[in-house]
């Protein structure tokens, strides 16, 4: 007969270190099956792991990859933490990549040094209000903020979708599906010549170094742990519960706006229909990965945006689909939930005897 | 066929509980039985048992003479043994007939037939092709009873069937049980309602902390013998001194609480008047489950009730939240220690920074000042002995009774005119229960009011100035405690009225 407990005590340092234990073992069944197609495993996980940042520029693209995925997972740490299930940041994303594009837009034709702060200050706002109506909803209709985020993800889509190919898109561009491209102006400067590494680096380090202050030296962050581990004593402390949703869902949206942003102002140029390869919904992935600690985002952020990269790479090299590298962000993940299960519970196996005894 | 069931020695031993301690019993067709005992006594964990959901750690089932192996719902329903539980398990977005048929073994029209002869043979009115959502509460049951009739049980149990029912509802349900039981079903009746016990059932078990406390005929007891069975009360009348506080001013006072849920499983509270003098402890007894939940909550502030007039100290509080309340000096001590009044995982000074007074300066411009707060909790655990000095230290480490300490002593450092305790001995030792009692006793003395939603008789006898008591939402009057008798305690639990 198997028995599962719950562990009393769980030491911490265990806590941190299960996540290098998923990526071993996401390593390991990344192996399996690359042996099950036909593939020397050794050589293709090289391909997979190695190759794509075996140069300056791969280190770049992995940094560029990163750097959405960081961002957002920062904002949705605030969301987990309290117990909110934002799980529309690909949504918010979006729609922070068509206000600030927008704003983009309005100025192709001008230069100034004052465009790209406008530009990425709407992006974020346009991500905090794309947020807030899950929020919103939540607090004074009692809806749930999973359904409603996760849908409206679908309806910035449609709304970018429908931008680009009608009243946005470029009137010099023979009916493609894109904008104009930017002006000089609002694009984020690049770090390095031929690199396509960006300034956006630096806010999502912002990102963490003020999220790190506000969650675990501030008020709001005290209130934050308090409501994700017992909703219950949060009100009983008096804590304002829908302020703190609204404020979650706020940085949070405000987080994956940004990313948007980053995104459209550095390495795309322009708005078209694929501004993110879906990185809003695997950045839960690497919030979760990183603990939703924020030095520990940083570090899943930077693997996981290489399953992006190995799977380009395997792409090319080993003519398997790059959307193996979804295989291995579920595995990432599948990994992480199990040894988490493991970490938190213990599996006893009873002897059979000592109940055929009693019978 | 005459139906035998047999408990045999049943344990079920959970982390820091035990929910049931060798419990045995024995029931017999052509009887209802009533298990009667206090949320948390152990009911639904033997319930559960019979029904397969969970196994015990020891103990054995007999059906009949026939040895049970209850591992899962599936063998409690081969078995003959059906289950009414208190949420019902119905898809309501589905009809009647499609629920019905989900876990059916025959083909459509026949069971269509069969579902009609119940419908018929019962008096149950209830149309098949409704989605279940259209149905009120009593006819969802029926619903789950006619899934359990279907399978022609040998055994019915119902887990506290009434708690969503009207008193209609109530009345057709007995007459069907009453029916169910002549045809040879065994009925086993759980609830810790005592008047539906005397009116219902035929014998009673009443068990408490997990043990079968006594087995007895329904026609040998009464309401009140029942309710001291139940919270287990000991005749020994510790009393302390009783404050001199009839002229002393109202401190706090209440008028026209009224709450109204439309949760079935919340109680409703019924205009609710009280006050309270300075230096002074007002008990408030009841069975658990009168709407002393939904009080404590009221009181604190979690709930904002309009219409409700809440003054305290001279002030209109009724609209304030436990925060905005504690600055005005009241403070609380909740019923769950482990899931409200605290958080197992937060560490020693993180849980005292809960109770956060302007005064306190833990949270200086909205920023944590952690050197504040540890020297704080460090004077709570030394003022309340509290068995540690390490306010890193993470709650769950503590005992039940060092934990309670260390919330009164958090909730009491700030010298609050008014604390409002629900249960606060609940389920700790003497040493510790002792503990909380001399320091409530204490606080009364230098002049601070207490407010004490109790289940436990002795400790409201032993502490209160003035008891009332909270039945189904509503307040008796007021009484003197040393008016009070545990004998009337008992009839006012019980629903019953004195003099």
């Amino acid at each position: 007969m198997i028995k599962i407990e719950k562990r009393n005590d769980v030491p911490m340092a265990l806590y941190f270190f299960t996540p290098f234990i998923a990526i071993i073992l996401t390593i390991l069944g990344g192996g399996i099956i690359f042996y099950i197609l036909g593939f020397n495993p050794i050589e293709a996980l090289k391909f997979y792991f190695i190759t794509p940042i075996s140069n300056l520029y791969g280190l770049s693209e992995l940094l560029l990859k990163a750097t959405p995925l960081c961002l957002i997972a920062i904002g949705l740490s605030f969301c987990f933490k309290s117990n909110n299930w934002n799980i529309g940041a690909e949504g918010q994303l979006t729609f922070g990549a068509i206000v600030g594009g927008g704003v983009a837009l309005l100025f192709y034709n001008q230069e100034g040094f004052y465009i790209l702060p406008l530009v990425i200050l709407a992006g974020a706002i346009g991500g905090m209000i794309f947020a807030l109506i899950p929020a919103v909803l939540k607090t004074y209709f009692n809806t749930n903020e999973i359904l409603v985020s996760l849908m409206l993800v679908y309806v910035s889509k449609l709304l970018l979708d429908y931008l680009v190919v009608g009243p946005w898109s470029n009137p010099e561009g023979f009916n493609f599906p894109e904008t104009r491209q930017f002006s000089d102006s609002s694009r984020m400067p690049l770090l390095f010549e031929g690199l396509r590494i960006h300034a956006g680096i630096f806010l999502a380090l912002a990102a963490v170094m003020l999220s790190w202050f506000i969650l675990y030296k501030t008020y709001l962050g005290f209130q934050i742990k308090v409501s994700g581990l017992s909703l219950k004593t949060a009100k009983y402390a008096g804590f304002k519960g829908k302020t703190m949703i609204l404020v979650v869902f706020m940085i949070s949206g405000a987080c994956a706006g940004l990313a948007g942003v980053g995104e459209i102002t550095g390495p795309i140029g322009q708005l078209h229909r694929m501004i993110s390869p879906d990185y809003g919904f695997t950045a839960i992935i690497v919030a979760f990965l990183g603990r939703l600690n924020p030095f520990g985002i940083i570090f899943a952020s930077m693997v996981v945006a290489l399953t992006y990269l190995g799977a380009e790479t395997a792409q090319i090299f080993l003519q398997i689909p790059k959307y193996t590298g979804q295989v291995f962000q579920g595995m990432i993940l599948f990994f992480l939930l199990a040894s988490d299960y493991l970490l938190f519970f213990k599996i006893k196996i009873l002897s059979l005897k000592k109940n055929e005894l009693r019978h | 066929m005459a139906t035998d069931l047999r408990i045999s020695n049943i344990s079920k031993i959970y982390p820091g509980c035990v929910a049931n301690d060798n419990v045995s019993l024995q029931f017999k067709s052509g009887k209802i039985y009533a298990l009667l005992g206090e949320n948390g006594a152990g009911k639904s964990t033997l319930v559960k048992i019979l029904s397969g959901v969970i196994s015990p750690d020891n103990g054995e089932v007999f059906l009949n003479e026939k040895n049970l192996k209850l591992s899962s719902p599936l063998d409690a329903k081969k078995n003959k043994i059906g289950m009414v539980f208190q949420h019902f398990n119905l898809f309501e977005t589905l009809s009647v007939f499609e629920n019905l048929s989900i876990d059916a073994t025959e083909d459509n029209k026949s069971l269509r037939v069969r579902i009609n002869e119940i419908l018929k043979k019962y008096n149950f009115n209830i149309e098949l092709d409704v989605p279940v959502l259209n149905l009120s509460a009593g006819q969802k049951q029926k619903v789950e009873i006619i899934r359990c009739l279907l399978r022609s049980p040998k055994v019915l149990i119902m887990d506290e069937p009434t708690s969503v029912l009207t008193e209609q509802e109530t009345e057709e349900l007995f007459i069907s049980l009453k029916k169910f039981c002549d045809e040879g079903i065994l009925i086993i009746y759980i609830t810790h309602k005592l008047k539906e016990v005397l009116s219902l059932c035929d014998e009673v078990a009443v068990m408490r902390k997990g043990k079968v406390v006594s087995v007895s005929q329904t026609q040998n007891e009464r309401v009140e013998t029942l309710a001291n069975k139940m919270v287990g009360q000991k005749l020994a009348k510790i009393k302390k001194k009783i404050n001199i506080s009839k002229n002393k001013d109202e401190i706090f006072k209440v008028k026209h609480l009224n709450f109204y849920s439309d949760d079935p499983f919340e109680t409703n509270l019924v205009n609710l008047n009280f006050s309270v003098k300075k230096g002074e402890c007002l008990g408030i007894a009841g069975i658990s489950g009168n709407g002393q939940n939904e009080l404590f909550q009221i009181l604190s502030g979690e709930i904002i009730t309009p219409d409700t007039s809440i003054i305290f100290r001279n002030k209109e509080i009724a609209k304030l939240n436990p925060k905005q309340r504690r600055e005005y000096l009241m403070a609380f001590s909740p019923e769950d220690r482990i899931s409200q009044a605290a958080v197992p995982e937060l560490k020693i000074y993180e849980n005292v920074a809960l109770n956060n007074f302007k005064s306190s300066n833990f949270f200086e411009k909205g920023l944590v000042n952690e050197r504040k707060i540890k020297e704080h909790s460090k004077k709570i655990l030394s003022d309340f002995s509290v068995n540690t000095d390490n306010v890193e230290l993470k709650s769950q480490f503590l005992s039940g009774g060092n934990l309670q300490k260390l919330i009164l002593g958090r909730e009491l450092i700030t010298a609050p005119e008014l604390l409002i305790c629900y249960n606060p001995t609940w389920g700790l030792d003497v040493g510790a229960i002792n503990y909380i009692h001399e320091t409530l006793i204490k606080i009364n003395g230098q002049e601070k009011s207490t407010i004490l939603i109790s289940t436990d008789t002795e400790e409201l006898l032993k502490l209160s100035d003035r008891i009332a008591v909270i039945y189904k939402g509503k307040l008796s009057k007021i009484m003197p405690s040393e008016e009070v008798t545990p004998e009337k305690l008992g009839v006012l639990m019980g629903g019953g009225s004195i003099d």
